[in-house]
């Protein structure tokens, strides 16, 4: 194993590298996969149906005792970030590729979406993606299997908005509603963040890592911390520097070809921390673009209550979280900022009600209106899409080591002019769906506080090597056999969740690749 | 709704990541012992459980105040459901709720005239009721700097216990279960479809 060149090295094993390994271990490649985190059993592992009160604390831990996984901010375990999302599954639309063209801010991507809509159509076939059908010009459709029922408070905010000429639709995610040849359907216990115990929802070690282990090309190195990413004199990308997460030993995994794939701010990280000769501020940093232009989703909410649900009878309405979505309708209007929102829609009963603190007074009274809002709860979740700035980069803290003597990588997100109007729309359209419906508001959030999800962008993709760091196949511009797949390369966010576009992305460069070594260019 | 976020922030529970950053999913507790991997308790309530942080007077006081909060009606309160352990676990391990806890709890027997605990009932709510209408909005707050105020406090003080109260409550196999009547967390072959009901 020492001395063995593997065809490629992929550093992390989420919805990019899980993705990317399996598709070229299917086409023949001989892939390393290098995660830092173990490996972890989704059947066994996860406390999926545990309930608070079961813990003194009431905090759940993701793991069961004596399980190791997930026990870092870096979601270090096999499967990444995908053991713990939601699977939310949305395709991009062609005005989320072309967003400088249509409203001119933020950058274009390089490719449009015919380019990876047969990618979209692949991985959706691939991982079971539920939804609905709804013909909508800014969120596409694509092969779904049927989407569960939507949930009574749904419905009646989908009745609400629809007065208001706002759609409401099923929400899409990556999780069965039907059974397939390897996988259960959903069973609605309403903890699929807690990691899915039957792997109904998309995890890419069981659905992409575990069936290539049977094509013999897949070597999956668990515990090993990438620190390096290896390049020649010759400008080669040569393979990783890792060191074992237990035993704390270097190692060095050699390869023709290196894909960096441990999820946004750690991929930029982990390339500012590969220094040499040739890129004494960071690999692939020749256009100082690297950490720049740093875009994740800000999110608002509001929470409130249904009237007409107000002291309902309780009925077991978890489901699968969400069921229902607000996708991005602000083209047909007149507005005052550049891009859109989307909002994820929550209403039914919940395991965890964080919301009682806000109800007022306290008492028999206070203790009787906890009690009759339970099944009315409502609570909209709004992602907006920032526009690159200046000010919101992810850098290395060269003053901070971690455990593993690694630099301390910070990403820092400032929200600007156009993100303060966008989020004050978000709002202000889920408080007008809610009291349209007859319901009453419990709590907004507030701009001054601000709330990041999804990491994207740094490593951007463009067709300038001056302006971006990969290209439209996310290599990057200056090693021609490294490659960069993960949410980084995102130019624009879009409002929608990014998981399927990583996806696409990483099938569509494992073909790229795979043509690259048929035709012995690597 | 700025008065809590102003509330949250002193005491210092912003900032989770997950698909649903607003919503049910902050808790003191979580936030406190995020990276803890305490094994499943089989047993919650200790007879007689002996507090980590509070002292005896201290967490009969606590334990009267929560009960105030959520009080004993055709279900247990907030004493039948533990949660004076779990607010004593909780203010243990966070030096700001500490302070915060000591000074309140102070406060209360200076309102008082005397001992808090040997007031009536009709007493003891109304210096609660005046507690919870010390928290000034925002907006007050920002005009008149009152936030400095030894009210201001008592304010904050009122919010992190009630919010420790409901926190605790809510999660508790009694409030989760038998008040609220949370079914879920099961099997379902299906998920089953609703529809408007006619009026």
């Amino acid at each position: 194993m020492e001395n063995k060149v593997f065809d490629i090295c992929i550093v992390g094993s989420g919805a990019g590298g899980g993705t990317l390994a399996g598709h070229l271990a299917q086409k023949g490649v001989d892939v390393a996969v290098v995660e830092g985190g173990p490996p972890v059993n989704t059947r066994t592992d996860f406390n999926t149906h545990a309930l608070p009160f079961d813990y003194k604390n009431r905090h759940i831990p993701t793991m069961k005792p004596g399980k190791a996984g997930f026990d870092s901010e870096r979601t270090r375990g096999v499967g990444g970030k995908t053991m713990l999302w939601n699977a939310v599954s949305l395709r991009l639309s062609h005005r989320d590729f072309k967003g400088y063209s249509a409203d001119g801010a933020g950058a274009d991507w390089p490719i449009d979406y015919p380019d990876l809509a047969p990618y979209y159509d692949q991985i959706e076939r691939e991982v079971g993606v539920c939804g609905n059908r709804d013909g909508l010009e800014d969120l596409p459709d694509g092969a779904f299997m049927p989407p569960p029922p939507l949930k009574l408070g749904d419905l009646l905010l989908q009745r609400s908005a629809k007065q208001l000429s706002i759609p409401i639709i099923h929400t899409r995610k990556a999780t069965l509603t039907r059974a397939t040849r390897m996988r259960p359907a959903c069973h609605y216990c309403g903890n699929c963040m807690a990691g899915c115990d039957v792997a109904a929802k998309y995890n890419s070690a069981d659905v992409h890592l575990a069936p290539a282990m049977n094509t013999g090309h897949l070597t999956v190195f668990a515990n090993s911390i990438v620190r390096e990413v290896i390049v020649s004199d010759e400008n080669r990308a040569t393979g990783v520097r890792y060191l074992d997460r237990i035993t704390r030993q270097e190692g060095e995994i050699r390869a023709r070809c290196v894909a960096v794939a441990c999820a946004c701010v750690q991929s930029v990280g982990l390339l500012l921390m590969s220094r040499s000769r040739l890129y004494p501020t960071g690999l692939a940093n020749s256009s100082g673009q690297l950490g720049r232009h740093y875009i994740p989703h800000f999110n608002s909410g509001v929470e409130g209550f249904l009237t007409e649900l107000i002291n309902r009878p309780v009925v077991n309405d978890e489901g699968f979280v969400d069921h229902a979505y607000l996708p991005s309708f602000m083209h047909a209007r007149k507005r005052d900022y550049a891009r859109s929102f989307g909002i994820q829609i929550y209403t039914g009963i919940s395991r965890t009600t964080g919301w009682a603190r806000e109800v007022p007074g306290f008492g028999v009274a206070y203790k009787r209106t906890v009690k009759q809002r339970f099944p009315a709860y409502v609570s909209f979740q709004c992602f907006g899409e920032m526009i690159p700035n200046g000010e919101s980069f992810i850098l290395l803290d060269e003053t901070q080591k971690d455990t593993y003597g690694l630099y301390k990588v910070n990403a820092k997100a400032v929200q600007q002019e156009n993100e303060r109007r966008i989020y004050d729309d978000m709002n202000k359209t889920a408080v007008e769906i809610l009291r349209n419906a007859g319901g009453e508001v419990l709590s907004v959030s507030n701009f001054e506080e601000p709330v990041f999800n999804h990491q994207l962008g740094g490593c951007r993709m463009g067709s300038d090597p001056r302006s971006s760091v990969v290209n439209a196949f996310c290599r990057t511009h200056d090693v021609p056999n490294l490659y960069v797949v993960d949410g980084s390369v995102f130019p624009s966010a879009s409002e929608k969740n990014p998981t399927l576009t990583i996806m696409a992305l990483a099938a569509r460069t494992a073909d790229h690749i795979g043509d690259r070594f048929k035709k012995v260019e690597i | 709704m700025e008065t809590r976020r102003e509330a949250l922030k002193i005491i210092g529970a912003v900032g989770v990541t997950c698909a649903f950053p607003f919503s049910a999913n902050q808790l003191y507790g979580q936030l406190a012992h995020q990276h803890q991997q305490s094994p499943p308790d089989a047993v919650i309530e200790e007879v007689p459980y002996k507090p980590i942080f509070f002292t005896p007077t201290q967490f009969q006081l606590v334990s009267r105040l929560a009960d105030l909060i959520i009080p004993t009606t055709d279900t247990p309160g907030a004493v039948g459901a533990g949660v004076p352990s779990y607010i004593d676990l909780i203010v243990s391990a966070d030096p700001k709720l500490r302070s915060l806890f000591e000074k309140g709890l102070q406060r209360l027997d200076v309102y008082s005239g005397s001992t808090f605990l040997q007031l009536t009932e009709a007493q003891q709510v109304d210096i609660l009721t005046a507690f919870s209408n010390f928290l000034p909005t925002f907006s007050n707050a920002a005009s008149t700097s009152i936030d400095k105020s030894i009210e201001y406090n008592d304010g904050l003080f009122f919010r992190a216990i009630k919010n420790l109260t409901a926190d605790g409550y809510y999660t508790s196999r009694v409030g989760l279960l038998q008040e609220l009547g949370y079914n879920g967390n099961s099997v379902l072959a299906a998920f089953p479809t609703s529809t408007i009901p006619e009026h």
